[in-house]
């Protein structure tokens, strides 16, 4: 299956994750319309990454996941020297009235999940990337090790670390730190 | 009823219409090279000129899938690479993309001979920077528009990790080549020598340290996860 040139096939797997996707989003950012751009980006990142598609290789979701956070952190470095200009699919434009109020709507229900995430920052990236995915976007080690790309006993010692350091500073946010392990 | 994920789906399906277009009217030319042919040759990679190449140890490196190519808004071009295997994969991506590029992985310790050809990068086509993801979380940079231009390639070497494919390289140079690029042949990664002014800072620690070149040339920079 070739996700990004056969429109049906991405349509069915547009249809799978774009609430995951949207949820991916709004759980790291706060406003409506870059929500939009990013959901939108990683869609587009997706057709750019097709070809390294492999379903058997692994689930779905963790390919998905290693995009979605490429796209969000390159997303996060750019976002200081410019501001977005129209691209080919610009999320925001997409976006009527109902649909910007639906997008409020989940940013607000993800709110303690943001505050978490921030409660991560402190953390050395490593294992901050694998606490984010197991705990904000409750994949499970295996799939957050595929997603980052590492092995899952190394996934599992950074979350083990992770989870320690943050037991360490009792964040209120801390209540929140669970997940599969 | 139509709602923004419709809305988004009909423009992402509009999208790959397009691309497969695109794809069918675009010849891809590949760059003439021997992979298989890897010579001995010495050379100091960042020495070549610190305008023009880069050399660094990049740590900390995670991610998935191999590698990511990202047409920004703005018309640059985002590159993030996450394990070192399928060079003609990220090259045709790049092709794609609208950029000429020429990828070669080489095993630890070894490096593309300098210089692969007429270069150009000391224009000042990388003034933006060209930036190495944050700590741990994968390489990237960003190719403005125009930096590579119509005759010019893109030429990434990525001397690899001997511990894998997707851990930190050994060593990476970047620059961009006027005109013919010569094919790679591998010859010993060698610190760069401090004719940019910056002296190795982490030499004892890993293979290699980061530099930046001073004229705006293509930086990377690394940071340790």
């Amino acid at each position: 299956m070739r996700l990004n040139d056969d429109p049906e096939a991405f349509e069915a797997f547009y249809r799978r994750h774009v609430d995951a996707v949207m949820r991916f989003t709004v759980r790291r950012v706060s406003d409506p319309h870059l929500a939009a751009d990013l959901t939108a980006d990683i869609f587009l990142a997706v057709l750019d990454s097709a070809h390294t598609y492999v379903p058997t290789r692994g689930s779905e979701t963790a390919w998905l996941y290693g995009i979605a956070r490429n796209v969000v952190s390159a997303q996060h470095r750019k976002a200081a020297r410019e501001t977005r200009a129209s691209g080919r699919v610009a999320g925001r434009r997409l976006m009527d009235d109902d649909d910007l109020a639906r997008m409020e709507e989940r940013i607000d229900a993800e709110r303690r999940m943001r505050d978490a995430l921030r409660a991560m920052d402190g953390l050395p990236e490593g294992e901050r990337a694998v606490l984010e995915l197991v705990v904000i976007d409750q994949l499970t080690v295996t799939e957050a090790a595929r997603a980052l790309g590492i092995r899952q006993v190394t996934a599992r010692v950074r979350l083990h670390r992770a989870r320690r350091a943050l037991e360490n500073v009792a964040s209120p946010s801390a209540v929140y730190l669970e997940g599969q392990a | 009823m139509s709602n923004f994920e419709d809305r988004l789906l009909g423009a992402l399906k509009e999208e790959i219409t397009t691309r497969t277009a695109e794809d069918r009217t675009t010849t891809v030319t590949p760059v003439r090279r021997s992979r298989g042919r890897l010579v001995g040759l010495s050379a100091a990679v960042a020495g070549v000129a610190a305008a023009t190449a880069a050399v660094v140890a990049l740590t900390g490196l995670i991610g998935s899938p191999a590698y990511a190519v990202t047409k920004d808004a703005d018309g640059g071009v985002s590159v993030r690479i996450n394990a070192f295997t399928d060079p003609e994969g990220l090259e045709s991506e790049l092709a794609g993309a609208g950029i000429k590029a020429v990828v070669d992985y080489l095993p630890e310790g070894r490096i593309c001979k300098q210089p692969r050809g007429r270069n150009g990068a000391a224009s000042g086509r990388f003034a933006t920077g060209v930036g190495v993801g944050e700590g741990g979380s994968g390489i990237t940079f960003t190719i403005e528009q125009g930096q590579v231009p119509e005759g010019a390639t893109l030429v990434l070497a990525v001397s690899k990790s001997g511990a894998g494919d997707d851990l930190p390289p050994f060593a990476t140079a970047l620059e961009v080549v006027d005109g013919a690029v010569a094919p790679c042949e591998a010859v010993p990664v060698q610190a760069p020598p401090p004719s940019d002014g910056r002296a190795p800072d982490r030499q004892g620690d890993g293979p290699l340290t980061d530099s930046r070149t001073d004229d705006g040339g293509p930086g990377l920079t690394t940071e340790r996860d």
